[in-house]
């Protein structure tokens, strides 16, 4: 009887906890019954062969107990969509937050040189673990909600299905992930750079104790940054909205047409305002350019080539509300139009 | 080599044909209390092969879902546990009886229309 206690002892490791004990007591006794059952000599005890012949009949251990359904996968199908959803929010995340760690890295440093790279070096070397710890911290917490959340709640990542559903994406654009990164990452540079290296941005020159900046962007360029800052995070927050759906929705779309009527405004607002660049004469004459222009005349050309720039941007951010707006009110409303007149 | 394919994704379809019948086949057993392994017994010898992995977590599953009584009582020095329709039981067996029926007609019928045809 020693191999049946075994055999046993292995089926409730892999037991639920729940009705472990009664499960057994159930095991047990059909194995004793079918162990008498199959004794060639009842008046005797059961050889071990019998017994071997019987365990080998019911079964191994382990699927024995998954029969009564004991969790051999680590994240089971319940939960396994919302967890590819959180999982690609985090990596592409931390994967932003790491570039980020790299660019506050060289702006920090008071000179460029060869240590710069080692430490870029080391961050993006850092890249592929921290994006294993990501991996690591969603898997184990999932696994942890798969084993502590009851059967009975199952988490929903689509609402109640609507064939009607179909209609609405069916000519609405797909998000692109690796693109919807890529500018998560780039705003939130840009984003550091703003606030925390603005003298940074500028002209770069070798001088006497190595590479010197000198800043470009003057003091009337402050006032703007708290209203870059505030779009480039709603530009943030509609991408992480945008990895979550997957596509573009009616929300989405009304927001980014509200963050674009923002930017034209501030954008509009640089324009009209006093000129946020200068260089400074020594900077110019530092970078040794055999030109005969002033410093003051180059600031200007530059100021203009901003005000130029600035209102292409302004153009195309027109243009790409308006696409927006066409592909999601005037051209969905026709597809509706259509299909409901058949 | 062919008839063999044939033989073997035959025994894979008329598995799952099965699995859909062991409950049926399991309540129609159980108007009178019987334990676990004399229940497969019984159905093993009136043709009706079942997996003893398949078969005990089925039970559970079914008194969970209300539909079996059960209790352990010990007999000759050894526990046993029980298990028996209850009310409720009683009625899902009818329906799913009717139903089984209709089943088994149309599929008939499907069957001897195609050897008409």
């Amino acid at each position: 009887m020693k191999l049946t206690e075994l055999y046993l002892d292995e089926i409730h490791h892999h037991l639920p906890p729940k009705n472990r004990e009664d499960i057994l007591k159930e095991i047990r006794s059909t194995l004793l019954d079918m162990v008498e059952d199959r004794n060639p000599d009842p008046s005797q005890p059961a050889d071990e062969t019998t017994v071997k012949a019987v365990l080998k009949e019911f079964g191994a251990p382990r699927e024995v107990a998954a029969q009564y359904g004991a969790k051999n996968y680590l994240i089971g199908p319940r939960m396994f969509p919302t967890y590819l959803q959180v999982l690609r929010i985090v990596l592409i995340i931390y994967a932003a937050l790491n570039v980020l760690g790299v660019v506050v890295t060289i702006f920090s440093q008071s000179s460029i040189d060869a240590s710069v790279f080692v430490t870029i070096a080391k961050i993006v070397g850092g890249l592929f673990s921290s994006l294993f710890t990501g991996f690591g911290i969603v898997t184990l917490s999932f696994a942890g909600i798969e084993r502590t959340t009851p059967e009975e709640l199952t988490i929903k990542v689509d609402q109640e299905w609507e064939p009607d559903q179909l209609l609405k994406h069916e000519d609405v654009q797909k998000v692109k992930y690796t693109e919807l990164a890529f500018e998560i990452t780039l705003t939130l540079v840009f984003i550091a750079l703003i606030n925390f290296f603005l003298d940074r941005i500028g002209i770069y020159y070798l001088g006497d104790s190595g590479w010197v900046s000198a800043p470009i962007l003057n003091e009337n360029f402050l006032r703007y940054v708290p209203w870059i800052t505030a779009y480039s995070i709603f530009d943030i927050g509609l991408n992480l909205y945008l990895i979550r759906t997957g596509f573009w929705d009616k929300w989405a779309s009304i927001s980014k047409i509200l963050i674009n009527v923002f930017k034209i405004a501030v954008s509009i607002a640089i324009i009209v305002g006093p000129a946020v660049i200068t260089v400074s004469a020594n900077a110019w004459k530092n970078l040794g350019f055999d030109l005969d222009t002033t410093a003051q005349q180059f600031t200007r050309g530059m100021n203009i080539g901003l005000d130029i720039i600035l209102g292409l941007r302004i153009f195309s951010l027109v243009v790409y509300s308006f696409k927006l707006i066409y592909s999601n009110f005037i051209k969905g409303r026709h597809a509706y139009f259509e299909i409901s007149n058949r | 080599m062919k008839d063999d394919a044939v033989h073997e994704q035959t025994q894979n379809l008329v598995q799952e044909l099965r699995r859909g019948m062991i409950v049926l086949a399991v309540l129609s057993q159980l108007d009178e209390e019987q334990y676990g392994y004399s229940l497969m017994k019984g159905l093993e010898d009136q043709g009706m092969l079942i997996d003893q992995g398949t078969l005990y977590p089925l039970l559970r599953r079914l008194e969970e879902q209300g539909l079996l009584a059960s209790d352990w009582r010990v007999e000759s020095s050894r526990p046993r546990r029980y298990y028996i329709l209850n009310n409720f039981g009683k009625k899902v067996l009818v329906e799913m009886t009717t139903e089984w029926v209709r089943i088994k007609t149309t599929v008939d019928n499907l069957l001897s229309n195609e050897k008409e045809n």
